[in-house]
């Protein structure tokens, strides 16, 4: 068996969970089981695999196959000219800078303004700052079945300020901005830096921002790196407050717009789906590393 | 710098002049975090307020006009379909813990004892994951059509069984619509619990093997109370989790067939943006979070008396 303490690509192992050691292995009756339960995941990797690619497949047929009747599993004709079309016709580039749009802003509000509140929470502590802490903790434990209209009612009409933002990215920017868990796994992450660094930094005449910015930031290297491939996957899937705020078909994001589509041909919306689901799948082949991290800094342990 | 000084007790605690004086003399710490306070106030906490006040108003548009008690929470009680609604949200949970509960403790065990392919196994598991919520509803939708072309009809009939109505039949929409669900999660939830099975410690496997013991005891005896805490923790996100399902009923079946997948969350979904009845739906969701409420205070009283045993 290949030992490596990295764990980097997707066909290295890992050490076993240790259950079925070297000796137990080496049993005929263990060996069987063990390799059925192999075929059950095998049949577990297709349940996982089958439907998107299925998707992305058939929105590769022309037209005449699409419908074709029995229905191919795998296509036969790869119509390119279609994809190209419904990228056209249905504006898909606006809608990839839209999310874009959102996506980075939410990226921005998310990095800057959650870890403010975890470098707060973990290494300033004022006097009061643990009330802060437990309502976080409470808004993130507490169900929150409440918040729908009155939060849309903030939206169309901003406190204090009175601006409806309807139509616009900041609701989604500044829900970014109000993630009790991410404040959460900062604090967590900052917690681990020792106090020690920040006392230092003090002495030599550093304030908050500048320790914050110049020794915090650059040792969460990770922490950040998690957040940000978990933020940008979840803008970039985000559905529901997209769909209330952004009206407008010119300011809509890719799921507002594949939800529109509902009322569309079948092979016209299979491709706007594959559109939809090919880019967080590439970004999830890209920094899969990071994202396997993000489950055990996510802070629940055994 | 301030340096600290303990009152020793003497002095009553006083919160609110505290955090006051607290904000005045750390008022660079306090800074730093307006914008973060902001957004959690406009975006958290008032609306839970404000939604619990408005649930006892007459509404219009999304204004509170005049009180009128608990009318708007009898308004709700008294429709035909309440009651099927929240029959329906606990038929989701119990679907969700049937079929979605187990399989991520299973699959997580079984890939953790994998010597083959089992970074393979780790990566196939999360890529539904990746798959966006609504994009995956919408697949899903197409997997379960009812016509030729579906994906589970064109196997169905390869394996020479009839075409099913699937989402359209009111028996199977419910579970079909948790299968949905958990396709996408398990796998998350797998990765959490693989995590936790890297921190048993394997001394005690090889303690056990040199007892005696069989792979069943070591999973039973070693693997299962090792994960306890956290197979009891992700219960009870599940359960609340799922009790509030929304997204995936709106955009695969809109409650239908005939209501069949209506729950409390997309009702309230339902009197707000589509009836324009704010008060209503806000009283529907005060209901579904004082069941939640009581839910996880049973189980935490359950859970206590279990550890005190």
């Amino acid at each position: 068996m290949m030992r490596n303490k990295k764990d980097g690509g997707i066909f290295m192992e890992s050490r076993t969970g240790g259950i079925i050691n070297t000796l137990d292995f080496k049993k005929p009756g263990v060996k069987i089981v063990y390799w059925i339960f192999f075929a059950i995941m095998i049949l577990v990797a297709l349940v996982c695999f089958v439907p998107p690619l299925w998707l992305i497949l058939s929105s590769l047929k022309d037209i005449k196959e699409f419908y074709a009747i029995p229905p191919t599993l795998i296509p036969k004709t790869f119509d390119i000219g279609k994809i190209r079309q419904v990228w056209t016709d249905y504006d898909f580039l606006l809608y990839y800078i839209n999310t874009f749009g959102v996506t980075a802003g939410s990226l921005f509000f998310s990095l800057v303004f959650n870890a403010a509140l975890g470098y707060f929470l973990s290494k300033l502590k004022p006097k009061g700052s643990a009330v802060i802490f437990s309502l976080i903790l409470w808004s993130m434990m507490l169900p929150n079945t409440v918040g729908m209209v009155p939060v849309f009612k903030n939206i169309i009409d901003f406190p204090v300020l009175h601006v409806n933002f309807t139509n616009t990215f900041w609701p989604m920017w500044m829900m970014a901005g109000a993630s009790a868990f991410n404040v959460i796994i900062f604090k967590g992450f900052f917690d681990g830096i020792p106090q020690s660094l920040v006392e230092a930094a003090r002495i030599d005449g550093a304030s908050n921002f500048g320790i914050f910015y110049k020794i915090i930031l650059p040792l969460s290297r990770p922490v950040l790196m998690t957040i940000a491939i978990f933020t940008v996957n979840g803008t970039w899937a985000d559905w529901f407050w997209p769909y209330m705020v952004l009206k407008d078909k010119s300011v809509q994001t890719i799921m507002v717009a594949i939800f529109n589509m509902r009322s569309a041909s079948m092979d016209i919306q299979f491709v706007g789906l594959s559109l939809a689901i090919v880019p967080p799948v590439l970004l999830f082949l890209f920094f899969q590393k990071y994202i396997m991290q993000g489950f055990t800094l996510s802070g629940i342990k055994g | 710098m301030n340096l600290p000084i303990s009152d020793g007790g003497l002095i009553p605690k006083r919160r609110k002049p505290l955090l006051l004086i607290s904000i005045r003399n750390n008022i660079s710490s306090w800074l730093l975090i307006v914008p973060s306070l902001i957004f959690f106030i406009v975006f958290n906490w008032q609306p839970l307020v404000s939604g619990v006040v408005l649930s006892f108003f007459e509404t219009k548009g999304y204004n509170a006009v005049k009180f009128i008690g608990l009318q708007n929470y009898r308004d709700v009680i008294s429709d035909s379909i309440f009651r099927q609604t929240i029959t329906n949200t606990f038929i989701y949970v119990g679907w969700s813990l049937i079929i979605g509960f187990l399989v991520p403790i299973i699959i997580a065990v079984i890939i953790d004892e994998m010597r083959h392919l089992k970074s393979f196994f780790r990566f196939s598991v999360y890529f539904p994951g990746m798959v966006p919520a609504v994009a995956g509803a919408m697949l899903w939708t197409y997997v379960f059509d009812p016509g030729q072309g579906g994906l589970l009809n064109m196997l169905f009939k390869h394996l020479g069984l009839a075409n099913s109505q699937w989402l359209q039949n009111a028996h199977l929409t419910i579970p079909l619509i948790v299968i949905t669900m958990t396709w996408r999660g398990f796998g998350g939830t797998s990765l959490i619990y693989m995590a936790s099975l890297q921190g048993v410690n394997p001394e005690l496997y090889e303690a056990a093997s040199i007892d005696g013991a069989g792979i069943w005891s070591k999973i039973k005896n070693i693997t299962i109370p090792s994960i306890m805490p956290v197979i009891k923790i992700l219960l009870i996100l599940q359960i609340m989790g799922v009790f509030r399902v929304m997204q995936e009923p709106l955009t695969m079946t809109e409650g239908g067939p005939n209501n069949a997948s209506m729950t409390l969350m997309l009702s309230s979904y339902f009197y707000a943006f589509r009836y324009i009845q704010a008060g209503r739906s806000m009283a529907v969701c005060v209901i579904t979070f004082i069941i939640l409420l009581i839910l996880t205070m049973i189980y935490f009283k359950f859970n206590k008396s279990n550890d005190e045993e």
